[in-house]
């Protein structure tokens, strides 16, 4: 699979059909199957492209076929509503085969510098422990209402076939992703005692004499 | 591609009513069941958040898994599951969450 499609499709889909699997769906040459994810030798038809979806792994079988399967569906669809989309061009947004940068990192390193900073100052005495957790649930609780609201959005989009904006979503869904999981794991790290009282109430773990 | 909105949600919509009902009948304990809701949304993180930024890692460096595309479609299945937790987390701890937001604290308000 991912040889049939290197440095196409970023997920690795094969042949995804019309309005696609996710938000960067594109297709120029309007046959109703990802330009991204198309395999080499083009086909015309989603139903003749479910033929070649075969792929070396048998545990992907079950996702293909439901591809396949919604593709069947969409397949008279995508003759009508594929063109309007391409030549929309995705409201304009360049749309590499790269797609947009994102920043992991410097997003990643600024949020850990930053709660370096603030556990500096609060174990220094000169941040206030109630200030220190209120900036950084406030900080987790952005990050997963803008997942939360661009994933709803995009899943709709995905499934009304929308193309406009998804890139835009897209990108912003993915930069507060990174605010949400680094503000996990901040999060888990503040309250890492209750977190691990979790596992005694759940699974009765008992603690070790030492932490007595 | 449609994405099930309904199939991800009713179970957890479900669930969380059945242990909140036992709850407030105190058949269970308020930690037994706010436990096993954090247990449940770690879970739907790992799986969604985290497959999700291992996906974003992997397209930054241009590399296809071959886990890829199963991991897309779970990832977005199981974030709309765990939109409903996260609410359902903020349920939760309902009272902080307010402090969190309005600043003042239960013991300033009184």
């Amino acid at each position: 699979m991912s040889d049939s499609c290197a440095g196409g499709c970023p997920y690795g889909l094969v042949n995804d059909p019309f309005p696609g699997q996710c938000g960067r769906y594109i297709d120029f040459n309007g046959n109703g199957v990802c330009d991204l994810s198309q395999v080499g030798a083009a086909t015309n038809t989603p139903s003749s492209s479910s033929d070649q979806t075969s792929s070396p792994d048998t545990s992907s079988d079950s996702l293909n076929e439901n591809v396949v399967d919604h593709g069947n569906s969409n397949g008279s669809d995508n003759i009508t509503g594929v063109p309007d989309s391409g030549s929309g061009g995705s409201d304009g947004v360049s749309v590499g085969m790269d797609g947009p940068n994102y920043h992991v990192l410097p997003i990643s390193i600024l949020l850990l510098a930053a709660y370096l900073g603030t556990y500096f100052l609060f174990k220094k005495g000169i941040l206030n422990p109630k200030t220190h957790k209120r900036v950084w649930n406030l900080l987790v609780t952005v990050g997963y209402v803008g997942v939360g609201i661009t994933g709803v959005l995009l899943t709709t989009m995905v499934n009304l076939g929308i193309k406009a904006y998804s890139q835009g979503i897209t990108f912003w869904h993915t930069e507060m992703a990174i605010l949400m999981v680094i503000g996990t794991l901040i999060h888990l790290h503040i309250y890492r005692k209750p977190f691990k009282r979790m596992f005694k109430v759940l699974f009765k773990w008992k603690s070790a004499p030492a932490n007595k | 591609m449609v994405y099930a909105f309904l199939l991800p949600s009713l179970p957890v919509l479900g669930g969380y009513l059945y242990t909140y009902t036992l709850y407030k009948r105190g058949l269970i304990r308020k930690t037994l069941h706010v436990n096993f809701w954090n247990f449940l949304i770690g879970v739907s993180f790992l799986i969604s958040g985290g497959g999700g930024f291992l996906l974003l890692i992997a397209m930054e460096l241009g590399i296809v898994l071959p886990l890829s595309p199963e991991m897309f479609y779970w990832h977005v299945e199981l974030g709309i599951s765990m939109i409903l937790i996260t609410l359902f987390h903020f349920h939760c701890y309902w009272k902080s969450a307010l402090e969190m937001v309005f600043l003042k604290s239960r013991r300033d308000r009184t």
